[in-house]
């Protein structure tokens, strides 16, 4: 099946106003979408996220690469593209402070050369479904951070399209509004069945809603995987051992130039050591390392890790993994 | 039907503006009339008894002009400059219509609405004062379209430059006084003038108002100046707000940054 979003060999560069230096914001970015999917672009402040949206949605215009819409190049047919995405940018800050909540609707419906009388029906629906039908006649400033929040992807759904793209949904909201949003997310998009872009660096929001999630940082994709699949990868390969005595600096000089990414938490009646094993062989190392000063060890396990785990260690680890 | 539904919501949202900061909608309406009484009043006592009425209707003719020039020259620009401020003209330019579209659309909602406010008032202040004056709406309304038009092109070469720039107003506050001096110049002074968007229309307003012309004496050739006036400029407005538009997706500078 082709694929609804393609974003292929993407670059952007940013000058800065003052020091005219450059900021390559987005390097050689690829990656696709399939209709349906609901996919997490997850990656740190400066990453390159907003900057990838923003060129999916046309509003900026990528140094080099292309990026295809339902088929259609957004840079060469840049309106013909829009009629098949919406998107929610700035949260709150994309709405008509001084109009209501159904006027912001039918605002932006009017825009995209709809009549109101049209979207009379999805209006009531949407309001309804995101709860903000007896705020209806509210004027927008009057309303909390989480119902703008939530008129906000009310105002992206209105328009039909085939995608959207949410920059940061949860943005700046408390944990309890930001966990409401996300429930009313997931609700929305499976019932909506909309193909979905949401960049966040929550990683609860991403691991909840999202099938896969494409991992960027310093404007590079790192990972392209559907999430149970990462979990996965980290789960079976991150081990806890309890040592019941400390190691010698030897020993802890060969774990370390063996392991990079070990963690010991040195202690005299119960050391840990944190370890990533991505062969096998690597087992029998660790043992012949322990061994050497007969080091007890206690017991060993998998590590039972979360999403932002998961996440932090591609990240730090820097180099690309390849699952599968 | 998109293009009227585009119009419809947009002449919706500034009709719900003037509603709802009624006190400002007040303030201004209060001062058109001021305005126009003073005219009326000022040509009364000053003038000429006998060339009274074509004084005050000249006065009048280049004020509403000159309100409607600068109101559709500063728009535009304002209008996006704001909305970049705000965070939604992001989201207008994710419009399949296209934003210069849904600010020509805003911009005539504008227009029509203080049209109406300007006529209404006009009426009004001739009851107060008890004197008619004889305005062929029939033969203005055509200049006038035409001449906004021209005007609107302008506003969009302004609203480019100020994507880019955003810092226009100090460029639009000598903007006011060059058209404010336009309106008073004739076209007889200064031929060159007529290629210039707006001068022509105020100059042919003037002809119908005080020598009493009527559409059907006004010259194919007047209108055909108007007429391409307004096409040119339109045109070459759009052209450059486009372009303008383009380097600003290109340098990321639709949004405040
Ligand atoms: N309009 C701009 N002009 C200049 N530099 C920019 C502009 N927008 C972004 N940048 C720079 O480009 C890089 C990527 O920014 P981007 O906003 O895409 O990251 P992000 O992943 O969305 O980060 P965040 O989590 O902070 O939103 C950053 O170094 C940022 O400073
Ligand atoms: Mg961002």
């Amino acid at each position: 099946m082709k694929p609804i979003i393609e974003v292929k060999n993407v670059n952007k560069a940013y000058k800065k106003r003052r020091s005219k230096e450059c900021v390559q914001a987005v390097d050689n970015v690829s990656f696709s979408v399939q209709k349906g999917e609901i996919l997490g672009l997850l990656g740190p402040n400066g990453a390159g996220k907003t900057t990838t949206i923003k060129m999916i949605c046309g509003l900026l215009v990528p140094d080099s690469g292309t990026i295809e819409i339902s088929g259609i190049d957004n840079t060469k047919h840049r309106l013909r593209a829009l009629k098949h995405i919406s998107a929610v940018l700035e949260g709150n800050r994309n709405l008509y402070w001084r109009l209501t909540v159904r006027e912001n609707l039918e605002y932006f419906a009017g825009n995209r050369g709809k009549s109101r009388k049209e979207v009379k029906e999805r209006v009531e629906q949407l309001l309804h479904d995101f709860r903000l039908k007896e705020k209806e006649k509210e004027l927008v400033n009057r309303l909390s951070r989480g119902m703008q929040q939530k008129l906000a992807i009310a105002v992206s759904m209105l328009a039909e399209s085939d995608v959207i793209l949410l920059d940061e949904p949860t943005l700046g909201l408390d944990v309890e509004t930001g966990y409401e949003v996300r429930e009313l997310l997931k609700s929305i998009v499976k019932e909506y069945e909309r193909t979905v872009i949401i960049s966040s660096h929550d990683m609860d929001v991403i691991q909840d809603i999202c099938d896969r999630t494409v991992i960027i940082n310093k404007g590079k994709v790192v990972t392209d995987d559907k999430i149970e699949n990462l979990m996965r990868l980290f789960e079976v390969k991150s081990y806890i051992f309890n040592l019941g005595g400390l190691l010698t600096d030897q020993q802890l000089e060969l774990l370390q130039n063996r392991f990079t990414e070990m963690t010991y938490t040195p202690d005299t009646i119960y050391s840990t050591i944190e370890v990533d094993l991505f062969q096998n062989e690597a087992i029998y190392e660790l043992f012949d390392i322990l061994k050497m000063e007969n080091t007890p060890v206690e017991s060993f396990d998998r590590v039972t890790v979360n999403f932002e785990q998961v996440f932090m260690k591609i990240v730090n680890g820097g180099e690309k993994i390849c699952v599968g | 039907m998109r293009w009227i539904n585009l119009f419809h919501a947009n002449l919706r949202k500034e009709y719900i503006e003037l509603k709802r900061y009624l006190p400002n909608t007040i303030a201004m309406v209060a001062t058109f009339y001021f305005i126009f009484l003073g005219l009326f009043a000022g040509i009364q006592f000053i003038g000429d008894p006998s060339s009274a009425e074509a004084n005050t209707q000249y006065l009048i003719v280049n004020y509403v002009f000159w309100f409607l020039g600068l109101m559709v020259i500063q728009t535009i620009g304002w209008e996006i400059t704001n909305e970049a401020m705000r965070g939604t003209l992001e989201q207008l330019y994710m419009s399949p219509m296209g934003v210069w579209r849904i600010m020509a659309a805003r911009l005539a909602s504008s227009v029509v609405l203080n049209i109406m406010i300007i006529t209404v008032l006009l009426f009004v202040t001739m009851a107060t004062t008890g004197q008619w004056l004889n305005i062929d709406i029939i033969t203005i309304i055509p200049i006038l379209i035409l001449t906004i038009i021209s005007m609107m092109g302008v506003g969009f070469m302004i609203a480019g430059i100020s994507i880019i720039w955003k810092q226009v107003s100090a460029f639009l506050q000598i903007l006011q006084f060059v058209l404010a001096g336009l309106t008073f110049i004739s076209v007889k002074q200064a031929p060159f003038l007529v290629y210039f968007p707006f001068v022509k229309g105020v100059d042919l307003v003037r002809d119908v108002m005080i020598n009493g012309v009527s559409l059907s004496q006004i010259g194919i050739a007047d209108f055909g100046i108007l007429f391409g006036n307004a096409i040119f400029y339109f045109v070459l407005g759009l052209i450059i707000f486009i372009l303008c538009e383009r380097i600003a997706m290109r340098k990321g500078l639709l949004a405040h940054y």
